[in-house]
């Protein structure tokens, strides 16, 4: 089926048990599309990306010579892949399947709505229709990959990664930008849930990666340029101090670049006395028997701590997450240096101690009479200086009576958030950011470490605020996804580029300076010259398509024509449209 | 045409709701809208929404198609200037959009029908609020054909 033949389509519309049927009616859609121009076969399913439902499709394309296929269901971005899968089985080309999507953009945001929503979903699958039937077979095509990878960042994600890998045989570039591997675990004296510090649990792992035969390691460097393609990557690192450029071309990038902790300026008093600071910069404290004082040495006496600073603040853009570390950090903190104190009191909003073992620090703490103390989400506890004393005044939400305490330190556990080179690390790497600033993954669920730019991976606190434990499963996850692509020795890549008509161009420029990747360059062995798109570089955004003054440029898969098929389908909808036909 | 159709005419008449086309890019506004559905934020259910890899492959001739088809409204929605997931084709649409308004003003298209947006995909409260915002605005401006043709 090459699909330059009469369109014959089959539209599949699935309940997705209640999800869409419970709003819209999914029978008459099915009917409706059985009468739309070129459809041969309509119904609808209860779960089309079950078995049943897939093996309904791959039955159907075979008894009714389909040569394109719709599905009706839930977001493209969830399944497209899965039933473009399907079709290839059937022996249909995966360019010949179209998606609607009936769930996250009619039935779940239409819900009070049902007819709305049902002459919606007709329109939808109508629109889809048309544009299926102007769908063209693509060739599926694969490029080699370099068996090396790239791994952004040194310290706990980035370490284990880079040990994963190298162990199973394939080399490694580590690139960290700081003098040291480590990251920040590495500064942590008082580390949950193991009772070591970081640098106890890191330096072996250093020691194995420096000695490592298949990993290089850059410190004091970083990645200035990057292009390619996934298998095909071209990495510049640059050494800081000394300014050499090493070029090294890679299959795969794991991101680990994790986060920094925040400097909470006008939270709490923080720095107006050394006294008060967050809890990384206590962490650094070098390690000892007592707990001085920053400002002058006394030893402290009555210690706090207050939590959720610069997190989970509804509103406050980059603080609204739970930076999900620091009720942990705080617990054992406060558990190790109750012994040194005479009294250590905990101003929380909450407790979420949730990993494993982390809720028996917050016992252990509490065993040891540290004292918790809740304060109101809206009214947070107010820090000044009272003759040269820190004062902090608070209303206790369980005991419903307003306090104070003059402390002799007080420790703010502050946030994460991302690291000062995210802008340039998510332009370098084409990666897209959640409203937390940290790097979103291709799927929160289904593909939590892959990024949307294929062959581009993340892990660790690179992608939100996370312990020490999760950031190295990530890590491991992140290094057998690139073992995975290095194995296999090659991959599939998207026909989906653009195509420049040679007759049509007038050589006019503007999408060699459009195109966001330099794909196109102009052919001087044509007289005149044309534009040319080095396919393998272009990643289909069809910048320069719309930016063409000479319609020279066809998008594959996106084609003009396509598109406003669409619009047209839903403007003007062919009369055949408007009667019902029983299939 | 049979008296029943002209009935039906005459009542989509009294209750004339806008149509809307939406394009938005794959990586930001079409996800942030897949988040309004998981989110079940409700909004108007006026537009229909057409998928492009990124704002960038708008060209002008497709919001002029729309509107000269008969479309009373027309949505374009992106990742916000900085975030595009390839790098800058959103900023190449922005670039674009003022001349496009020009054009559409003088093919005696109120510019008011077309509306450019940032939605993140994590930002399905604000694409659907601007869903919701253009329809206001396109429903106090009447159906198109009032004005064009
Ligand atoms: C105060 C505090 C206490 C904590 N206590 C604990 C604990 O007790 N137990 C626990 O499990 N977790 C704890 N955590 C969390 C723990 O620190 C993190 O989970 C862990 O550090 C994440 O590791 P990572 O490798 O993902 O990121 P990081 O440790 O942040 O490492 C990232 C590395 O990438 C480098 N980098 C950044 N940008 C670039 C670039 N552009 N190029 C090259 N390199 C770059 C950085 O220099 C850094 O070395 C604590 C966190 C804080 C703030
Ligand atoms: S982990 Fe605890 S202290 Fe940290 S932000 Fe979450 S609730 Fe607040
Ligand atoms: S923009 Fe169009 S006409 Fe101009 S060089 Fe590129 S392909 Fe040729
Ligand atoms: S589609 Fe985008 S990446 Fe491909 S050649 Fe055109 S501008 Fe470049």
């Amino acid at each position: 089926m090459t699909g330059t033949e009469e369109p014959r389509i089959g539209v599949f519309v699935c309940h997705c048990g209640h999800n869409i049927a419970g709003t819209v009616d999914v029978a008459k859609v099915a009917q409706t599309a059985a009468g739309l121009p070129n459809v041969v076969f309509a119904t609808d399913e209860m779960f089309m990306c079950s078995d049943n439902g897939q093996q309904l499709i791959r039955e159907k394309i075979k008894e009714h010579r389909l040569n394109r296929v719709v599905v009706a269901s839930c977001s493209p971005r969830m399944h497209e892949p899965t039933f473009r899968r399907v079709c290839e089985e059937a022996g249909l080309n995966r360019y010949l399947f179209e998606q609607v999507n009936l769930r996250e953009h009619v039935s779940w945001c239409h819900m009070r709505e049902p007819e709305a929503a049902t002459a919606k979903a007709i329109d939808l699958v109508r629109m889809s229709v048309a544009r299926a039937a102007r769908l063209e077979t693509l060739p599926v095509k694969t490029v080699q990959v370099t068996p090396r990878t790239l791994v952004v960042g040194g310290g706990i994600a980035g370490i284990t990664a880079s040990l994963d890998i190298a162990d199973r045989g394939f080399e490694v570039v580590l690139v960290e930008r700081q003098p040291r591997l480590g990251g920040n675990l590495i500064n942590w004296t008082h580390l949950f849930p193991t009772d070591e510090t970081g640098a106890e649990v890191l330096e072996p792992l250093i020691n194995r990666v420096r000695n490592h035969d298949k990993i290089k390691i850059f410190t004091d460097a970083e990645v200035v340029a990057f292009d390619g393609y996934i298998g095909n990557f071209q990495a510049t690192v640059r050494e800081t101090k000394t300014g050499r450029e090493s070029h090294h071309d890679v299959g795969a990038v794991i991101v680990t670049t994790g986060f920094q902790s925040f400097k909470p300026h006008g939270y709490y008093g923080y720095k107006i006395t050394p006294d008060i600071l967050t809890l990384a910069e206590l962490q650094e404290m070098p390690r000892s028997k007592e707990l001085r004082r920053p400002s002058d040495g006394q030893l402290v006496k009555k210690l706090a701590f207050i939590g959720c600073v610069g997190s989970r603040e509804p509103g406050v853009k980059g603080h609204e997450h739970c930076s999900r570390h620091c009720c942990s950090a705080v617990a054992k903190a406060a558990a190790d240096l109750r012994a040194r104190t005479e009294e250590v009191v905990i101003l929380y909003q909450d407790v979420r101690t949730y990993g494993k073992g982390h809720e028996e620090f917050h016992r252990l703490a509490r065993s040891r009479r540290v004292i918790y103390s809740k304060f109101p989400e809206r009214d947070k506890p107010k820090v000044t200086l009272e003759d040269g004393r820190i004062t902090i005044r608070w209303h206790d939400v369980l005991a419903d009576e307003d306090l104070i305490l003059q402390p002799d330190m007080l420790v703010l556990a502050s946030a994460m958030v991302p690291p000062d080179t995210a802008d340039e690390v998510a332009k370098l790497f084409s990666l897209t950011r959640s409203s937390d600033g940290f790097f979103n993954p291709e799927h929160i669920k289904l593909a939590p470490l892959t990024t949307h730019t294929a062959g581009i991976m993340i892990a660790g606190a690179a992608q939100a605020a996370k312990n020490a434990h999760e950031a190295a499963i990530d890590a491991s996850g992140a290094a057998a996804k690139a073992v995975g692509l290095m194995a296999r020795g090659e991959v599939e890549i998207e026909s989906t580029v653009a195509h420049v008509n040679p007759d049509l161009c007038s050589s006019c420029h503007t999408c060699v300076t459009a195109c966001p990747y330099h794909a196109i360059s102009m052919d001087t062995s044509r007289t005149p010259e044309v534009a040319l798109v080095t396919e393998a570089k272009c990643h289909g955004c069809g910048t320069c398509a719309a930016g063409c003054p000479s319609g020279a440029i066809m998008m594959r898969h996106s084609t003009t024509d396509q598109i406003l098929a669409m619009v047209e389908a839903y403007l003007c909808p062919p009369p055949a449209a408007q009667e019902v036909r029983a299939q | 045409m049979s008296s029943h159709v002209l009935q039906e005419q005459a009542s989509a008449e009294k209750t004339w709701e806008p149509r809307i086309v939406a394009y938005c890019c794959n990586w930001c506004s079409y996800a942030g809208a897949d988040l309004a559905g998981t989110s079940r934020i409700q909004y108007p259910t006026n537009a229909r929404i057409i998928r492009v890899n990124c704002t960038g492959r708008i060209s002008p001739e497709f919001i002029l198609a729309a509107l000269d088809l008969g479309a009373d409204g027309v949505l374009v929605s992106g990742c916000h200037p900085g975030d595009c997931h390839y790098t800058s084709g959103n900023l190449k649409l922005r670039a674009r959009w003022a001349l496009m308004e020009k054009a559409i003003e003088q093919a005696g298209v109120d510019p008011r029908r077309v509306r450019l947006q940032w939605a993140s995909a994590s930002e399905a409260q604000i694409f659907a609020d601007g869903v919701r915002t253009l329809i206001d605005q396109v429903k106090k401006l009447g159906p198109i054909a009032r004005e064009w043709r």
